[in-house]
């Protein structure tokens, strides 16, 4: 375990998890993405049922 | 809090799960093999569907439903400090449990019963599958009532106080059980009983699916509310940090408990006997069940986040390489969450009203919840009974480094197993058929997914048993007496002094569950008893 200051832990405690707001962005970004790529570029190009 | 008989009485159930989890495996390798037709000798279309249908009992009700039973116990004595309520009362539910798995085996095994875990009639079992079946669910609703006994019990004790978030979390898993379970409970008595009995001669499918239905989604979360309920109280202490909101989590098990139950119509899409405009109220509540999950995601990985930075990362990712990777807990959520992501964009998939078209029946699906459940969940499933194992045995985990390898390769083999079965979806495989050995070119291209897929599952069988022996030698290891280990309930970065009722209880939420319910479900149940429907006879038995 890293030692830290009792003023860095409590900075640490008191910051805006930034990592975690670009991860699930990035995540979320992804997944609009793969959604529309199957929407557009698998399911509709298959056409209605022959 | 937990004396020696709770912890044998929790080792049950845990044990009870595990034996079904371990046995249902062996059949998942089975099923792989006979499925692709490689091996000549194992094609056999009855005994393929006598253990897919054992298989996914086992794992679906029994493995969830004494898991679930036992963990709850060992969260609400020890989170409230306070014994179970009612022994003999506990231990009357899990001996109906029991006696019903029995009962229902016996038909599974001798291919009675052979109508998938979901049994949609006309598909018909012995009448000793149904009534198993129904005494598993009226054990585990012992348990609920147990839980929520403790719950007010201690809210009468302690006043205006939050309730700890361990135990909230199960009442919400028992409340929303007590709710799901009745559609499937209405079906079995009222329909799949009187039918397989003789009592009736035919039986209204619609109606059956429609009630299954109710059933058929919520249950997911019955069975994933463990998971995120050891995401957020036990991980960020297991990772050396803090829980970044104690409210989040409870607003996330709430619309989890309140918008989980009246969507289950995005499994009859296809269906003829539900107008459409039901089936889109129900894809809309569909897609707002994923808020829940984005809450999860979010405090967890912030929980991690915050924990790596204690542990002395920097930079915007520098806290994940800082993270216990070695300690089982951390590592399960962190490929449970990977886990998640695919599985829950599959999910995403098939509740699109549209494009569930594509998808429908086809591979796709038992791969999309092989990844959430067998993934996402069962992997936590697994870090608990890791957590628990020393502290339930008083002995100390028979290996680590094991129990590492176990989790690594159950998320390889995941990943082996379920990427080709969505590929197989996309290429028109269709799910619930015993054998693809055609010999057209559209078949034969399957092969190479098929094959892949033999090999994953293999990959999980090997990790399935690695964790059983790994617990089995931790129970039957010499006790030590100075062994002592306690459980530790992470804490919220601000502690929570007091909550609003609405935060801290479920009487409002249940009300809103009653009117939600109604609204979803009221109308398409009661049009069965003012139209015209034709019955169809049983079949299969």
């Amino acid at each position: 375990m890293n030692q830290l200051s009792e003023e860095e832990r409590k900075r640490i405690l008191e910051s805006a998890p930034v990592g975690t707001w670009v991860l699930l962005l990035t995540v979320g970004a992804t997944m609009v993405v793969a959604w529309l790529f199957l929407y557009y570029g698998v399911f509709l190009p298959r056409g209605g049922i022959q | 809090m937990n004396d020696a008989v709770e912890n044998k009485f929790i080792l049950s159930h845990l044990w009870v799960a595990f034996g079904a989890f371990i046995l249902a495996c062996f059949m998942g390798v089975y099923q792989v093999l006979e499925r692709s037709g490689f091996i000549e000798a194992l094609t056999s279309p009855s005994v393929y569907f006598a253990s897919v249908s054992t298989h996914g009992v086992l794992m679906a009700f029994v493995l969830t439903t004494f898991f679930i039973m036992g963990f709850g116990y060992y969260v609400a004595s020890t989170s409230l400090k306070i014994p179970i309520w009612n022994k003999p009362l506990a231990w009357t539910g899990f001996s109906i449990a029991l006696g019903g798995t029995v009962l229902a085996a016996i038909p599974l095994l001798i291919g009675k019963a052979s109508v998938l875990y979901t049994f949609y009639p006309p598909l018909l079992a012995h009448v000793s599958f149904y009534i198993g079946a129904t005494l598993l669910v009226v054990g585990s609703w012992f348990w609920c009532a147990i839980m929520v006994v403790m719950f007010y019990q201690w809210k009468k004790a302690n006043p205006n106080q939050p309730v700890p978030l361990a135990m909230f979390a199960t009442t919400a898993n028992a409340l929303l059980w007590l709710w799901t379970s009745a559609g499937v409970a209405l079906e079995v008595l009222f329909q799949l009983i009187p039918l397989a009995l003789g009592w009736m001669d035919t039986i209204d499918p619609g109606l059956a699916r429609t009630l299954f239905a109710w059933t058929l989604h919520p249950i997911v979360y019955f069975w994933l509310i463990p998971a995120y309920t050891a995401f957020y109280v036990f991980v960020p202490k297991q990772a050396g940090g803090f829980l970044f909101s104690d409210e989040m989590a409870r607003v996330a098990f709430i619309i989890l408990v309140v918008f989980g139950l009246p969507i289950g119509f995005h499994h009859l899409y296809m269906d003829p006997e539900q107008a459409s405009g039901w089936k889109l109220l129900h894809a809309f509540g569909t897609f707002v069940v994923s808020f829940p999950t984005l809450i999860t995601g979010f405090t967890v990985i912030a929980s991690l986040e915050i924990a790596g930075r204690l542990r002395g990362g920097k930079g915007l990712f520098g806290w994940i390489g800082t993270l216990p990777w070695t300690n089982p807990m951390t590592l399960s959520v962190i490929l449970s969450l990977l886990m998640l992501i695919f599985g829950g964009f599959g999910g995403l998939v098939n509740a699109s009203y549209a494009m569930n078209a594509m998808i429908h029946n086809t591979a796709w699906v038992p791969g999309h919840f092989h990844l959430i459940f067998g993934g996402t969940t069962i992997i936590m499933y697994f870090a608990i009974a890791y957590y628990f194992w020393p502290i339930l045995t008083r002995k100390p985990l028979f290996s680590d480094s094991l129990a590492l390898i176990q989790l690594w390769t159950w998320f390889i083999g995941m990943a082996i197993m379920t990427t080709p079965w969505h590929v197989l979806g996309l290429l028109g495989q269709p799910r619930r058929i015993s054998s693809v050995a055609y010999n057209s070119l559209l078949t034969l291209s399957w092969d190479p997914y098929e094959f892949v897929m033999i090999f994953g599952g293999f990959v999980l069988l090997g990790s399935a048993c690695l964790f059983i022996y790994n617990l089995a030698k931790t129970q039957l290891s010499s006790a030590s007496a100075e062994f002592v280990q306690q459980v530790e309930y992470a804490e919220p970065i601000h502690a929570v002094e007091s909550l609003p009722e609405y935060l801290n209880d479920f009487k409002l939420w249940n009300k809103v569950i009653a009117v939600l319910m109604f609204i979803s479900f009221g109308v398409p149940i009661l049009q069965f008893f003012f139209m015209d429907t034709f019955g169809s006879s049983g079949w299969g038995y």
